[in-house]
């Protein structure tokens, strides 16, 4: 077959080129999976099968020159060891093969494992590589000491690594290990290291290491080095320093200015620090709050079950992450009995048994599946109970109440009464580092989730012919029924819109908190106090409260050096904030509010 | 799929339910534990766990006293994670049911709320979960861990460690702040300076400290600044954070830490309220080794231990009791304290030879009395205490702990405080 004309038969046959693509990948990664088993390396290998079987002192100075070559099989079992990852396979004559187990898992939960001195996969006799349970398999094991070697290990290889951050971290320790012996290889590394921020570690970490140092004037050079850099670390040294009786007056002199820069450093990076995590609680509490600022803030419905609807979000995005795992099932026995036989239903989805980068997509899925699901739910609870009670407030904080408490129940016969676990995708997990001041990626990007659904949100009310009804039918329903508006059918979607917006908050709440049946409950609270704050009906007033009670909090937390007096301050002053401004931050007047 | 019509009746319902056995000599036991309520996930454990040791005791041919034999009847009330209610039920239970001893209790709180209602009616309560101390009644009998059977071992290992600076954080309630106070001392009189304890202190008007540490509310999320302190705390090295964090806060405790990049390898977590149980509801990949110190894992290797859980597990399948989930459960230190306390009360009462409580108190306080339990012997002494082994394990990504070190009979003692506030003054 020429090229054009399997080309021809692919294009008619768009299947056969899914097919055969797939075969072309999984080939291609088998390939790639099979370990390398370069001469060079396996030297190392046979090195490193019997460091793992050996013991003691033996065994420690054994690793830490295997540490020395840099080699990346090194790197690999190193890292394994402490992790239960090392198998020691039980070969003829009691003798053992210590093997690598594979990060990938097949369906069982099984994973292949390569040996440590071949690099081939340990297989049966006919050569079909051999695949282990983790539960039922011999690992290597480690204690304190050993792990510590092994960490030292990793250190030294970590001064090399690839990585600027994970350099950093390993220079660091270098330096406050108050061990001179590291001098050398921390000026080796500065010789060669291009990376400022990894620059200004290795001074600091020589620094650190001078100050132990018995010349004065090396001494006295290093402290001014600390103070010069702002190092964080060195605070407690420098001030056992200063304290210390036989420290030289002029040293003890540099010291204190030295303390004081560095001291005032923490000061800034305290105060950057607080307004960002301000602006992260601020952000929880807009996404948590937005879905109310229109169910209760435009619609006037006090709308006690908003706490579920967020944790309709979280849950949904735990199914999510079942189906992109192993799967998710459920069953649900009635509590009576019907002709001597309990009822009941159970449901059961299969997983994709996902694995990697794509198992971690799972979160993009739950995003828009989360606010699809609240949605819906609120669509039924509108139908079914609010649409009854539009003009009666007081009669539908008790139903949606009603509402919360038979959710919750539901919740518990669904997914049990214990939380439930929802991991974290990677790029959700860690941080970057600004000088000294912490930015993690998932309170950045709660940051950029509640601009974008604050942005969402107000396009959709002001340039969408919806959002016209929609503010239509909230300043004025009768008006607006009167001019051929269908208040009922905009209501509806309204309350599904609010609803779906809290689903979205559980979703992204789940990344940092529990997911469990009372998810909903210990939010409803800061959820209203923000939309009152704001301004009953203004959405630009639910944003600035939720800002301002997110920072307000996090700087008298900082304050005050207690979370909870932090709370209670908070909480004191919005009362007295609402003497002051009875309609919150921006009131609307409006006659459909009065 | 296999249903169970009563798997889903109410603990309401299951509370008052007594389990009418069919001999006719039987003793009444109390069960007073909360199955509904916060508390409830940690608690229901307990009670099967101790219906679990009744069966066994039954099965085994009963109580032998004053010539008889008797079977164990239990007596199952809820406390409904409700601490006046505690009170009131435990009072049902000693004057209504006039049960022989009570099995019950998890938080101090409700502990101490029954306490008067044991002394005033001269009842016998077994508590089994690790506590603040401070406290001698002469009708509660502890099989808890007190604070030197947990937290102060727990600061020995980590001083061996070469740990030199600790950070104590704790949800604000008796226990976490009355350990927390015992810890500030003892780290002091192990020659660790103050500011090298980190959390923060409140002085009373004398400028004595009084709280050591730093304290949420019960089912805080926020953890944010704790953590930026903590990464600050710990930026110069050798630092280690005590956590007496109770419940699901736990949960975005250590999500933050895990975010802030503290690895256990570099400032780990010894946390005294987690064990098994609660492992299995927390993201355990974040955990892995971080610290915890029990006087019983459910992984400890011994032939005991092994044939302790094989029994556990197949009485879960056979059992027939209202509420009691069979699938995946764990086994953990409060569940085998309880365990440990019916059979030590067994003991006791056979040494007596009568149910009497003055007669039963004598023969727990005679020293005498000891039960080889899956952790290993358990002796309960003359102070309402126990001597048993204490253990520290890390957390591995099964939810399990890997035994590090083991503490051989350590000796239970309730009062710490005083005997730190009088060694450190000899110190000065």
């Amino acid at each position: 077959m020429t090229y054009r004309a399997w080309l021809k038969s692919l294009r008619s046959a768009p299947w056969m080129c899914w097919i055969s693509t797939m075969l072309l990948l999984s080939g291609l990664a088998r390939a790639a999976e099979t370990p390398p088993a370069q001469p060079a390396d396996s030297v190392i290998r046979s090195r490193l099968a019997k460091a793992v079987l050996a013991e003691g002192d033996e065994q420690k100075k054994e690793i830490l020159s295997l540490a020395a070559t840099g080699s990346k099989v090194v790197r690999e079992v190193l890292n394994a060891w402490p992790k239960d990852r090392i198998l020691l396979f039980a070969g003829e004559n009691d003798t053992k093969i210590p093997a690598l187990i594979e990060d990938e898992t097949d369906s069982d939960g099984k994973a292949r494992a390569v040996r440590i001195d071949t690099g081939a996969f340990l297989s049966d006799a006919s050569g079909k590589p051999l695949k282990f349970a983790a539960a039922d398999i011999t690992t290597a094991e480690t204690d304190s000491d050993l792990r510590r070697t092994l960490q030292q290990g990793l250190d030294a290889m970590a001064l090399a690594d690839p990585i600027p951050d994970a350099r950093k971290t390993a220079i660091l320790k270098l330096g406050n290990s108050q061990k001179l012996q590291n001098l050398p290889l921390l000026r080796d590394r500065l010789a060669i290291e291009s990376n400022a921020e990894v620059r200004k570690a290795i001074n600091e970490s020589i620094a650190l290491l001078q100050l132990g140092d018995p010349d004065p004037a090396v001494q006295k050079e290093a402290v001014i080095q600390l103070g010069k850099l702002e190092a964080i670390g060195s605070l407690d040294l420098l001030k056992k320093i200063v304290a210390k009786e036989s420290t030289p007056s002029d040293i003890r002199r540099e010291a204190t200015s030295s303390i004081q820069s560095i001291e005032n450093h923490i000061g800034v990076v305290n105060f950057v620090g607080t307004i960002f995590r301000g602006l992260s609680l601020g952000s929880i509490l807009l996404i948590v709050a937005l879905g109310l600022a229109i169910t209760f803030g435009l619609m006037g419905v006090i709308n006690m079950a908003h706490g579920e609807m967020i944790a309709i979000g979280a849950y949904t995005t735990y199914v999510v992450q079942n189906l992109f795992g192993t799967g998710f099932a459920f069953s649900i026995t009635l509590p009576f009995s019907f002709g001597g036989k309990p009822i009941g239903f159970g449901l059961s989805l299969p997983g994709l048994n996902a694995t990697g980068a794509f198992y971690e997509s799972y979160f993009l899925v739950a995003i828009p599946l989360s606010f699809l699901m609240a949605a819906l739910a609120g669509l039924v609870i509108e139908r079914v109970v609010i649409r009854f009670l539009y003009r009666r407030p007081l009669e539908s904080l008790l139903a949606t109440w009603g509402v919360s408490l038979v959710m919750q129940q539901l919740f518990r016969m669904v997914f049990g009464a214990n939380n439930v676990q929802v991991s974290s995708p990677s790029w959700l997990l860690g941080h970057f580092n600004l000088s000294d001041v912490l930015f993690g990626y998932n309170r950045v990007f709660v940051i950029g989730f509640a601009i974008f659904i604050v942005l969402g949100t107000y396009m959709l009310l002001t340039r969408t012919p919806l959002g016209l009804l929609i503010r239509a039918v909230m300043q004025n329903r009768d008006m607006a029924s009167c001019i051929g508006v269908r208040t009922q059918r905009v209501n509806q979607l309204t309350f599904a819109f609010g609803s779906g917006l809290a689903g979205l908050a559980g979703a992204f709440l789940s990344q940092i908190g529990n997911v469990g049946p009372s998810l909903g409950q210990s939010y409803i609270v800061d959820a209203f106090m923000t939309v009152v704050v704001g301004g009953v009906g203004s959405i630009v007033g639910t944003v600035c409260s939720a800002i301002g009670i997110g920072t307000a909090d996090q700087i008298l937390q900082q304050a005050t050096g207690s979370p909870v007096t932090g709370k209670i301050v908070v909480l004191v002053a919005i009362i007295l904030f609402l003497q002051w401004r009875p309609g919150g931050l921006f009131s609307i007047r409006s006659r459909s509010l009065d | 799929m296999k249903f169970s019509p009563c798997n889903l009746l109410g603990a309401a319902a299951a509370a008052m339910l007594t389990f009418a056995t069919a001999t006719a000599e039987s003793v009444k036991v109390g069960i007073l534990h909360s199955l509904s309520g916060t508390m409830a996930i940690s608690e229901t454990s307990l009670r099967d766990t101790l219906l679990f040791a009744f069966d066994e005791i039954n099965a085994a041919g009963g109580i032998k006293a004053g010539g008889k034999t008797y079977t164990i009847e239990p007596v199952i009330v809820d406390g409904a994670s409700n601490w006046p209610l505690f009170a009131e039920k435990a009072k049902q239970l000693l004057e209504q049911d006039k049960v022989a001893v009570t099995f019950g209790c998890w938080t101090s709180v409700s502990r101490k709320s029954v306490l008067p209602v044991f002394e005033k009616n001269n009842g016998l309560l077994f508590y089994p979960v690790q506590y603040e101390g401070e406290e001698l009644s002469k009708n509660i009998f502890y099989t808890a861990e007190a604070v030197n059977q947990q937290a102060t071992p727990a600061v020995d290992y980590l001083l061996k460690m070469g740990k030199k600076k600790f950070y104590l954080i704790g949800t604000d309630y008796v226990y976490p702040q009355t350990t927390n106070l015992i810890l500030y001392k003892y780290l002091l009189l192990h020659g660790i300076p103050a500011e090298n304890i980190g959390g923060g202190f409140r002085k009373d008007a004398d400028g004595k400290v009084i709280s050591a540490g730093k304290y949420t509310p019960f089912s805080h999320t926020d953890y944010q600044q704790i953590v930026a302190e903590i990464k600050q705390f710990a930026a110069s090295g050798d630092a280690c954070v005590l956590n007496t964090v109770n419940g699901d806060s736990n949960v975005p405790l250590f999500k933050e830490i895990a975010a802030a990049g503290l690895s256990a390898a570099d400032c780990p977590v010894v946390s005294f309220s987690l064990a098994e149980d609660e492992l299995r509801a927390l993201p355990t990949k974040d955990l892995v080794g971080e610290l915890g110190c029990w006087t019983y894992f459910m992984s400890i290797n011994t032939p005991e231990n092994k044939a302790y859980l094989g029994r556990w597990d197949a009485w879960l399948k056979t059992q027939s009791y209202p509420g009691v989930v069979k699938e995946k459960r764990a086994m953990d230190s409060p569940m085998v304290l309880s365990y440990n306390g019916v059979y030590l009360w067994k003991a006791a009462v056979e040494k007596a030879g009568t149910f009497d409580v003055d007669s039963v108190r004598t023969a727990l306080e005679s020293g005498t009395i000891t039960f080889k339990g899956p952790g290993g012997k358990t002796t309960m002494q003359k102070n309402h205490h126990t001597i048993k082994n204490v253990y520290i394990g890390e957390t591995k990504a099964n939810g399990q702990f890997k035994i590090l070190k083991e503490f051989k009979d350590v000796a239970g003692e309730p009062f710490i405080l005083k005997s730190l506030d009088e060694k450190l003054a000899a110190k000065k």
